[in-house]
């Protein structure tokens, strides 16, 4: 956005006012100084006018910072929010895998024809992109739309068409200035994703599996590795696999079983970020245990509930890496505020100085001429 | 002895604590549980689910499914539950009203799909609010 393009464009040009001469000093200002109205400098000498104008400047830079760090804070709030939002969502989970893993030993024989796991041969494509909704975050937004472009470059040169499915304020409005890619549905996450948005992607993602409009589903989310890095990674949503396995493109599996947690703590006085792998227990369901209707019915009920938890998932992941990558970038913003804040109150000073200066020589030489 | 149930959403716990008798609805019919119930895994449909503490009911609106009953204790895990007293009378019927012109507009087998799904899921807040 504007504020961090600005500083960055003062910082550059802290090489030519760290210069100690006076001469340069007037050279670079002099844009300021012709920019400033001239009824206030007429009253005041120029020098002092850039010296009011410098002051200022130091200013506008100090409540920048301010603003920056109390974003920087207020990320570093909402992803121990979003943190919780995963662990408040575990049990659900975790209950859900074991109900998966027992209907399957169940069905280890049985040939499972639900709808939502069948293999067709692939046409077409949906692609779910998740982007957050609003700037200042780094390279977030950016590193998610240029997947989503190579992926439809991929599907373009295999000849598969595909559709978009957009999700976050920031990739609607980059499909919207592009009208020739053809994007189905605009949703917005909201600050916090809760079943209800997840919800919607699904319904969206279910009728369009269903109806046979597309072959396969793909979802493009941001994965939170560490506070200073994230990954864009594509998952293979719909088909699903019966034993509730997700897969991404290169045919790597997750099992369902194994749930990877972020945490955000302290070490050593700093931020950090650590990942870590539950291995969900699978108990055996007590044998007399009776379905009351068909297994494959029962299977028919389970496996969107599957679909709703891995894109709330998701999207709760990129909420999470957009935060993070929203703190590092808001971080560095202050710090760069604070250096330029330092330079130029040097850059100030020694005006200043420079100004008593010319005073007093003034006077000694008027001085010495009356004498 | 009571049973202990649970409702769970993906992004919370609707429900976690005792109760002595529920009626939950099925694809396959209504069910009524009582303590000592034999074990039984289910799908629970798009309907309302009927919680009875001490003699007075209580009305809870389930988005669909899966309930498993065993050893006094149930589990259902559901899209999303609404208990009666937190939707709003006008708002649901608004919602109901919406939905059904939208099945009505509906072209193809897609859209049709995704009318119904919202319609079933308005009734059933609509429901829960009528019902005692």
């Amino acid at each position: 956005m504007a504020c961090s393009n600005l500083t960055s464009m003062w910082v550059s040009s802290k090489p030519s006012l760290s210069d100690s001469s006076s001469l340069s000093f007037r050279t670079v200002l002099r844009p300021l100084h012709t920019s400033s109205p001239p009824s206030r400098s007429s009253s005041v000498s120029p020098l002092q006018a850039s010296l009011r104008e410098l002051r200022d400047r130091i200013d506008s830079v100090k409540n920048t910072q301010k603003i920056t760090e109390a974003m920087k804070l207020v990320a570093a709030a909402k992803v121990r929010r979003a943190q919780e939002a995963v662990v408040n969502g575990r049990p659900f989970s975790e209950t859900l895998v074991e109900v998966l893993y027992n209907i399957n030993e169940q069905l280890q024989t049985d040939d499972i024809d639900v709808p939502l796991t069948k293999i067709r041969p692939v046409k077409k494509v949906a692609l779910v992109v998740v982007t957050g909704d609003r700037g200042l975050c780094g390279g977030f937004n950016n590193f998610i739309i240029k997947k989503a472009e190579a992926r439809i470059k991929e599907l373009k040169e295999i000849g598969v068409e595909y559709t978009v499915i957009s999700v976050g304020k920031k990739g609607n409005s980059y499909f919207l200035r592009r009208p020739y890619i053809p994007v189905d549905k605009f949703l917005e996450a909201g600050n916090l994703p809760t079943a209800k948005e997840a919800q919607a992607v699904a319904d969206d993602v279910f009728s369009l599996f269903i109806s046979e409009e597309v072959d396969k589903v793909e979802l493009l989310y941001t994965k939170f590795v560490s506070l200073v890095k994230s990954e864009p990674v594509i998952h293979t949503l719909l088909p699903l696999s019966p034993k509730g396995e997700i897969c991404d493109l290169n045919g790597n599996c997750v099992d369902a079983a194994e749930d990877e947690l972020f945490r955000l703590t302290t070490k050593e006085g700093k931020l950090t970020v650590e990942r870590e792998t539950f291995r969900t227990p699978t108990a055996d369901f007590s044998p007399i245990l009776q379905f009351e209707q068909d297994p494959v019915q029962i299977l028919d009920a389970l496996l969107p509930l599957y679909l709703n938890s891995q894109i709330l998932r998701a999207l709760q992941e990129s909420l999470a890496s957009e935060l993070a990558a929203r703190m590092s970038a808001m971080s560095s913003a202050s710090d760069n505020a604070s250096d330029l804040k330092k330079s130029l109150s040097m850059v100030y000073n020694r005006k200043r100085q420079a100004k008593i200066t010319g005073e007093i020589l003034e006077i000694v030489a008027g001085a010495n001429a009356q004498v | 002895m009571t049973l202990n149930l649970c409702v769970l959403t993906q992004n919370r716990i609707v429900w976690d604590s005792e109760v002595k008798e529920i009626i939950l609805s099925t694809n396959s019919g209504q069910i009524g549980v009582l303590p000592n119930h034999a074990p039984i895994a289910t799908a629970v449909d798009i309907d309302i689910l009927k919680i009875r503490l001490n003699n007075q009911w209580l009305t809870m609106a389930l988005m669909g499914g899966f309930a498993r009953i065993g050893n006094n204790e149930i589990t259902i895990l559901v899209n999303d539950a609404e208990k009666n007293s937190d939707i709003d009378p006008q708002e649901a019927e608004q919602t109901l009203e919406i939905a059904e012109a939208n099945l009505r507009k509906a072209e193809g087998k897609r859209q049709t799909i995704e009318a119904n799904l919202a319609l079933r899921r308005a009734r059933t807040r609509v429901e829960a609010l009528n019902t005692i």
